[in-house]
């Protein structure tokens, strides 16, 4: 698609989910859109370092606790207003995967999953057993939600914050460092031989991947209220990884798809009762083994094998 | 030599028990092609792979334009003026020809890629400098007709040329070519032939790995000659074609 439609295509996309608030009478699609948001934000984190670089992390979920926790926890000891320890809570997550990124990435490929899936393990003992800090498995209730947990605002809130994020993740892909980004996907052994310092990129991607997921997860504490360490496990890391897959793997509109499945789709399936989970995994499942490229991805290919024979004389 | 732009001083590399090379010394001077041959096994990959920087050596000092760069991590190395190419292809298929060429030039690239990100100065000196120079490598490695299609759509003997142009495009003052000819044909051999020397021509030193020896011998200012890690001879190939010890351990009798 050329730029112009695409742009027309995202402003219409927009448009529409402005207007949900409006157009949903069920509320409970409402806070279901605004879990979706959030998790449009962490989808787009996951997306850069797994989709654009090519590392598969299994933490994004224990990120959204360290942005979840710091967050409620800055506001409880220090008594901060909700927008400043959620402005606060990216850079807090910043700094774990600073520490973290730099032993993981100096393994590659399946090796990088485990390691990062150890992270999100011990973040979750960590939640666990600092009662102390984090009051244990009974979780936080009654974080401070804004504009007294008005929904609409919150839904608006959560919109304004996966655009600006969506935003930036396109910037960066189409810049010279996402660029490098997919060069190290494709072969990184080269990158170094062309006199690129592979490291700094992974290590850039990862942190901001981070950061997307430390916000997230402040947004979902103050949108929910209530956070316990289960929430921020490996399954809701796994969560983001389809979202990814699922959307389109390196595209910047497949993490926004895939994010909306895997928030609505267990939900849309709760007429299948107890099997509701067996389903959702056979979809999942289904949808990895036959559509790798994701919604996105099939999308294009289809879009373009209907311009093949018309618009192929300009170029 | 004045213009010596790369030294090897008893260079060795062993892989446990096994020396890979052993105190292996030579120089190469600018506007020199230096020929790197022996038997499989006998060590000139693992050479390259030493002084390009994706191995440490065991001992021994690399001189590159008067600065020791044996410590140096391979980035490094390349910003300082020292390309490679891979003994197989090594490519990103997905990007196209010129996009793949450009992302070789990033070691001399003015403008940080961080900048990049947010798209605030509109087209800058460096990408038009950047695009110029990607222009001047496509003509010089015949690459400019298909500048355009994916790399993985292209046949294996281009993207041997564009692995070339790849490294070409950090400006280095030598490169290192793990067999360029393997898998080409007659016509493509002598565009390569013809590629190297207009490399030599623009005062780059050339050090050459090959096994085509009618190559090597037709392109070569000097050959050294590697068995079992060691170098056995030195010199022009009509000296290399003379000498007992290379035909002993590598040529045979018919050459």
């Amino acid at each position: 698609m050329n730029r112009p439609l695409t742009t027309l295509v995202w402003l219409l996309a927009f448009t529409a989910l402005a207007m949900l608030p409006q157009v949903l009478s069920v509320k409970y699609y409402l806070h279901l859109s605004i879990l979706a948001l959030i998790w449009v934000i962490v989808a787009q984190g996951q997306n850069l370092i797994q989709g654009f670089t090519g590392y598969v992390s299994i933490v994004q979920a224990g990120f959204m606790g360290i942005g979840a926790y710091g967050s409620t926890l800055i506001g409880i000891h220090f008594g901060w207003p909700i927008w400043a320890t959620i402005a606060a809570a990216p850079l807090i997550t910043a700094l774990f995967a600073l520490l973290t990124g730099y032993p993981s990435l100096r393994v590659k490929g399946h090796y990088f999953a485990i390691v990062t899936m150890a992270f999100n393990l011990i973040i979750v003992i960590v939640l666990v057993n600092f009662r102390e800090l984090t009051r244990g498995e009974a979780g936080i209730s009654n974080i401070p939600k804004p504009w007294d947990g008005d929904r609409d605002a919150y839904f608006y809130l959560a919109l304004t914050l996966a655009a600006a994020m969506t935003l930036l993740a396109a910037l960066i892909a189409r810049s010279r460092v996402g660029e490098i980004l997919r060069a190290i996907r494709q072969n990184e052994d080269l990158v170094g031989a062309i006199g690129i310092a592979a490291w700094k990129y992974k290590l850039f991607a990862f942190v901001i991947s981070a950061m997307y997921a430390g916000l997230a997860g402040a947004l979902y504490a103050h949108f929910q209220g209530f956070i316990n360490p289960e929430i921020f496990g490996v399954a809701q890391s796994l969560d983001a990884i389809l979202a990814v897959i699922l959307g389109g793997t390196g595209t910047i509109a497949g993490p926004v798809i895939g994010a909306f499945l895997v928030v609505f789709l267990p939900e849309l399936l709760r007429f299948a009762d107890s099997f509701r989970l067996i389903l959702y995994g056979l979809i999942l499942v289904l949808a990895t083994i036959f559509m790798p490229i994701g919604i996105v991805g099939v999308a294009k290919t289809v879009l373009a094998r209907l311009h093949r024979p018309g618009a192929r004389h300009d170029g | 030599m004045a213009d010596t732009i790369l030294r090897v001083d008893a260079l060795s590399k062993n892989f446990g028990g096994v020396r890979a090379i052993r105190d292996l010394s030579f120089d190469v001077a600018a506007g020199e092609i230096l020929g790197l041959i022996g038997p499989n096994g006998s060590g000139k990959s693992t050479t390259v792979n030493v002084l390009a920087g994706l191995l440490p050596p065991t001992s021994g000092s690399i001189v590159l334009g008067g600065q020791s760069i044996e410590r140096m991590p391979e980035p490094q190395r390349v910003a300082k003026g020292l390309a490679r190419t891979f003994q197989t292809a090594r490519v990103f298929p997905e990007f196209t020809v010129r996009q793949h060429v450009t992302i070789g030039c990033h070691p001399i690239r003015t403008v940080n890629p961080f900048a990049s990100i947010l798209p605030l100065g509109a087209a800058s000196v460096d990408d038009d400098e950047t695009a110029a120079h990607v222009d001047d490598l496509l003509r010089l490695c015949s690459l400019a007709s298909i500048a355009d299609r994916p790399v993985g759509g292209i046949s294996s003997a281009q993207q041997r040329f564009l692995m070339i142009a790849t490294a070409l495009a950090a400006r280095p003052r030598i490169l290192l070519v793990d067999e360029p000819a393997a898998g080409l044909v007659e016509h493509e051999r002598q565009e390569l032939a013809e590629l190297v020397r207009g490399i030599r021509k623009r005062g780059l030193a050339v050090v050459i790995i090959e096994h085509h020896m009618a190559l090597i011998m037709a392109l070569c200012d000097r050959i050294v000659v590697l068995n079992f890690g060691s170098k056995i001879a030195q010199g022009t190939p009509a000296e290399i074609r003379a000498n007992p010890a290379v035909i002993d351990a590598y040529l045979g009798e018919a050459a």
